[in-house]
C-alpha cells in the first residue's frame, strides 16, 4: 500500500497464454494437510517452514514486498520525524502502556460513551462467544448478505464460517482478502494478507470464480473487483469491521484502510458490527495524533492511511444517511490472561506489521508457517499465549533475537526480552528437547568445577580438532593455527552448523597461554600469539 | 469447509458476558477489585515532538503540496471562478448525473443551475434526492469539506444534516471544495476544535481523507479506484 509503486516481481508481465488452469476450485484451506490458521494441535513448525524456504515463489514474493515496506517505513520517519523518531516510539509505547495499566477506568469511560451515541455494546469472553453475538444479530435481521472488512480480530474468532453456516453469506471486501476468500486461501501478514500470492493466481480465481475475462494486469483486476464488490456493499444487510482504536473520551471506534472498503461497509448497509479487541483503547482524541503518525508510516510508510473513519455511534436522527444500528463487540479471548503486569507490554501491539516486515525469520518463512492468524515476531509472541504455550511451543525459538522487530516496533515492545522469557518458561516446564537437556545439563556441570571445565574443553578441542582435519578447505594445515571454519560439527550439534560456520578453537586455551606467562616460562612461541589467543578472529596465526 | 473447527453453537444458549463479568476480569488482571481512576494522568502530548505543521506555516501552499504528494489533483481557484472549474471538470469527464452538497459557499452560489445548463443532472444532498443507494449511479461527487490539515494534505468530511457520508466515497470522482480558511495546520488542531463536544453531539461519521482509493494488494503494485474514487480533484478556494 506504499504510495510508490513497486515491480517486485514482473517476470510474467508479458502476457502468459491461455493458462490451462484447474477448472475447480483448490482443495480447501488447508496447508500440508490441516487448516493454515488452525493447525492440529500441538503445532509442529518444522515441515512448513521447510516447504517454504524450498518454495522460491514464496521466497521472492515474501522477500521483496518486505523488504520494499521495511525501507518504506524506514523512509517515512527519517523524513518526517528525523531523530525525533525514537522519541515518538517512546511516547506511543507510554500512552498504550498507561492506557493498559488503567484499562478498566478507560474501558467503562468508552462504554459510557458509546452508549450514549447510541452504540449497543457486547461483551465476548471467547471468540465463539464473539461470534454467536453476531450470529444472533444476523438472525434478528434475517441478513441474508454480510460485507465485511479486513480485521485481525474476525480472523482470530474465524467469523466467516459461523455467519455462512446461517447462510448468510460473507464477503470480504478488502482487494486481498477477497482474492484470498475466492481461493479458499488465507492471510499470510498483518497488513498486506496476499504477500504471498502473485498476480497468476489473481487472475486464475477472477477466471475460476468470477467467470471474468483472464488477465494479468493488476489494474484491471481490481476493476473486475470493483465492479463484483459494488452491489454487494447496495445489497448487504449488515457491515462487519473491526477496529484499529477505541477512544475512550468520546465513545469513538477509528478503522484505518486505505481502499475504501472500510468506510462502505460501515456506511452503506442498515447495520454495522464492530469486532474489537478490548485492547485497542486509547485515552484521548489527542493520543490519535501520536498513533495514526505512526500506524500509516510503520504500516505501509504513508503519512496516514487513505481512510481514517472515526465512527460515535449509529446515524444520528437529524443525519442524512449511515447505519441504522452500530454494535460493538468488546472482545477479551484471552487478552485479560496477557493483561497481568509480566505481560501486559505485548497488548500495547497496534498491529502495523513492521515487525514482520523487519524480521530475518518471517522472510524466510512466510506467514502461515507460524501456524496460527497472528505471524511473524509479534505472532510468535502473543499466539503461545493466546493458544496455550504448550501449542505452540516452537513459536518462541522461531526467532534469531537479532532485535530488528523491537527496532521497529512503533509502541516499543520488546519482543526479544518476552520470547526469551517464553523459553525460559518452555524449560521450566519440561518442554526442552532430550538433546538440549543432556547438553546443557553437561555445559552447566562442567562450568561449575575447575576440573570438569578443563575436561570439556579439551574434549571440544579434539572433537572439533577432528571434525576440522575433514573439511576439505583447510586440508593439509593445522586446523589448529590456520583456524579454519567448522563447516559440520559432530553427531547432535550438527543441525547448529547446518546454517552456519564455526570457527575451531584456537591452538592454546587462554588456561594454558596464562600459566606458562606466570611461569615466565618463555617458551618458543612469543607474545606475538596472545591476540590469536582473544576471541575467535579467524586470522591465520604465525608462520605454520 | 471447516471441518476441524466446528464451533458454531457453542455460547448460542449460555448466558451471555456481562459488562460487570468481564469488568471483573480486567479487574482480576490489574490485581484490584474495583475501578480505579488513574494515579497519574495520561502521558503528557509534546507539541514540538508530535506536531508537523504549525500557523505560521504557509498551509494553503503546504496542503497544496501534501495532497499532490498522495496522488490528489489541486486546483487554486478564486470564489468567483469555482462554479465554472467544476462544471468544466464535469463536462471534461462527460459526467452525467453527479451528487451535490456543497453549503459553505453563500446562498448565491448556484452550483446546480449552471451544470444543469450544461446537461448534466444534479441531486442535492440535503433536499434527500441523493441517498446512499442512488448515489452509486452518480458519476461524480461535489462537496464542501468539514476542515483540512496541511500537514498531511487531509480533507475531513463528517456526516451531517447536510453531509453526506458517501459523495466523497461512492462515486468514482470526488471534486471537493476547501476554502482557505478551512485549512488548520495539524492533526493536533482538529481534535483542539472539537474538543468538549459531548459525544451524542459529535457527526456519527468523521472521515479523514488522504489521497485516492489505493490498493498495492496485487504484486505491490499501486492502484487508484479499487472501491472509492480513483480520482480526487480539491478546489482550493483563495478567499471565501
Amino acid at each position: 500500500m506504499s504510495t510508490t509503486s513497486t515491480p517486485p516481481n514482473s517476470q510474467q508481465s508479458s502476457p502468459s497464454p491461455q493458462p490451462t488452469m484447474p477448472a475447480h476450485a483448490p482443495a480447501s484451506l488447508t496447508l500440508e494437510g490441516s487448516e493454515i490458521l488452525f493447525p492440529s494441535l500441538p503445532y509442529d513448525i518444522q515441515k512448513r517452514a521447510t516447504s517454504a524456504t524450498q518454495d522460491p515463489q514464496l521466497q521472492a514474493f515474501v522477500n521483496n514486498a518486505t523488504l520494499h515496506k521495511d525501507t518504506a517505513r524506514k523512509e517515512a520517519f527519517a523524513q518526517w520525524f528525523g531523530d525525533k523518531y525514537d522519541d515518538l516510539r517512546t511516547l506511543g509505547g507510554q500512552i498504550k502502556q498507561h492506557t493498559l495499566d488503567y484499562l478498566d477506568h478507560y474501558l467503562d469511560q468508552w462504554i459510557d460513551n458509546a452508549e450514549a451515541a447510541g452504540v449497543k455494546v457486547h461483551y465476548a469472553a471467547t471468540d465463539e462467544e464473539a461470534n454467536a453475538i453476531c450470529v444472533d444479530i444476523a438472525k434478528r435481521h434475517d441478513a441474508k448478505l454480510c460485507v465485511k472488512t479486513k480485521s485481525m480480530v474476525t480472523e482470530e474468532t474465524h467469523l466467516v464460517p459461523d455467519l455462512e453456516a446461517i447462510g448468510c453469506e460473507t464477503i470480504e471486501t478488502d482487494l486481498g482478502e477477497f482474492i484470498l476468500q475466492l481461493d479458499h486461501d488465507a492471510p499470510s501478514h498483518i497488513v498486506t494478507p496476499m504477500i504471498h500470492k502473485d498476480r497468476t493466481a489473481v487472475a486464475r480465481a477472477f477466471t475460476r470464480e468470477l467467470g471474468a475475462e483472464y488477465t494479468e494486469n493488476p489494474e484491471a483486476l481490481a476493476m473486475i473487483a470493483r465492479n463484483h464488490l459494488r452491489e454487494k456493499y447496495r445489497q448487504a444487510d449488515i457491515g462487519i469491521s473491526g477496529g484499529n482504536f477505541l477512544v475512550a473520551e468520546s465513545g469513538s471506534v477509528v478503522i484505518c484502510t486505505n481502499e475504501g472498503n472500510g468506510r462502505l461497509s460501515t456506511s452503506v448497509p442498515p447495520v454495522h458490527i464492530a469486532f474489537v479487541g478490548i485492547e485497542k483503547m486509547i485515552p484521548r482524541r489527542d493520543d490519535l495524533a501520536v498513533l495514526l503518525k505512526l500506524l500509516a508510516r510503520s504500516a505501509v510508510g504513508q503519512p496516514l492511511t487513505v481512510y481514517t473513519h472515526i465512527m460515535t455511534g449509529p446515524k444520528r436522527a437529524t443525519e442524512m444517511d449511515g447505519p441504522e444500528e452500530m454494535h460493538v463487540i468488546l472482545i477479551d479471548n484471552g487478552r485479560t490472561e496477557i493483561l497481568r503486569e509480566e505481560t501486559r507490554e505485548m497488548l500495547r501491539c497496534i498491529r502495523c506489521g513492521a515487525c514482520l516486515n523487519a524480521c530475518p525469520v518471517y522472510r524466510k518463512v512466510g506467514g502461515h508457517a507460524y501456524g496460527a492468524v497472528y505471524s511473524g515476531p509479534i505472532g510468535a509472541l502473543i499466539t503461545p499465549l493466546f493458544k496455550g504455550l504448550k501449542n505452540y511451543k516452537d513459536l518462541p525459538f522461531a526467532s534469531s533475537l537479532c532485535g530488528a522487530c523491537y527496532e521497529a516496533c512503533p509502541v516499543k515492545i520488546d519482543i526479544p526480552k518476552h520470547l526469551i522469557r517464553l523459553r525460559g518458561e518452555l524449560i521450566g516446564m519440561g518442554q526442552a528437547s532430550m538433546v538440549d537437556k543432556v547438553f546443557f545439563r553437561l555445559w552447566a556441570t562442567s562450568l561449575k568445577y575447575s576440573p570438569t571445565y578443563r575436561l570439556g574443553g579439551w574434549a571440544q578441542k579434539m572433537a572439533f580438532r577432528m571434525q576440522a582435519k575433514l573439511n576439505r578447505s583447510i586440508q593439509g594445515k593445522d586446523p589448529y593455527v590456520s583456524r579454519g571454519w567448522l563447516e559440520k560439527a559432530p553427531g547432535p550439534v550438527a543441525g547448529w552448523t547446518s546454517q552456519r560456520s564455526m570457527p575451531t578453537p584456537p591452538a592454546r586455551s587462554f588456561r594454558d597461554w596464562w600459566r606458562s606467562e606466570r611461569d615466565g616460562k618463555t617458551s618458543d612461541q612469543s607474545s606475538s600469539k596472545t591476540s590469536d589467543q582473544s576471541n575467535g578472529d579467524s586470522t591465520p596465526g604465525k608462520g605454520a | 469447509m471447516a471441518a476441524s473447527h466446528s464451533k458454531a453453537k457453542a455460547g448460542a444458549d449460555q448466558p451471555r458476558t456481562t459488562r460487570k463479568v468481564m469488568m471483573a476480569r480486567v479487574h482480576e488482571a490489574l490485581g484490584r477489585s474495583q475501578t480505579q481512576p488513574p494515579a497519574e494522568p495520561a502521558p503528557v502530548i509534546d507539541d514540538d515532538l508530535v506536531r508537523l505543521a504549525s500557523a505560521t506555516d504557509d498551509l494553503p501552499a503546504l496542503f497544496t503540496k501534501r495532497a499532490i504528494e498522495v496522488g490528489m489533483k489541486v486546483q487554486r481557484v478564486a470564489a468567483a471562478d469555482v462554479i465554472g472549474a467544476v462544471t468544466r471538470a464535469l463536462t471534461d469527464r462527460q459526467a452525467g448525473r453527479v451528487g451535490l452538497s456543497v453549503y459553505s459557499m453563500g446562498d448565491d452560489f448556484k452550483l446546480a443551475e449552471s451544470l444543469e445548463l450544461q446537461g448534466i443532472e444534479t441531486f442535492d444532498f440535503a433536499s434527500n434526492a441523493a441517498s446512499l443507494d442512488a448515489q452509486f449511479e452518480f458519476d461524480a461527487g461535489v462537496t464542501d469539506v468539514r476542515a483540512a490539515m496541511a500537514e498531511t494534505g487531509t480533507m475531513i468530511c463528517t456526516s451531517g444534516p447536510r453531509h453526506s457520508r458517501g459523495l466523497s466515497l461512492v462515486p468514482p470522482f470526488h471534486i471537493a471544495i476547501v476554502r482557505a480558511s478551512d485549512i488548520l495546520p495539524d492533526m493536533l488542531d482538529f481534535w483542539a476544535e472539537i474538543r468538549g463536544i459531548p459525544s451524542p453531539e459529535l457527526p456519527s461519521s468523521i472521515a479523514f481523507i488522504t489521497g485516492p482509493s489505493k490498493t498495492a494488494d496485487i504484486e505491490g503494485v499501486l492502484v487508484t479506484g479499487v472501491h472509492g474514487p480513483g480520482e480526487v480533484l480539491i478546489l482550493l478556494v483563495d478567499h471565501a
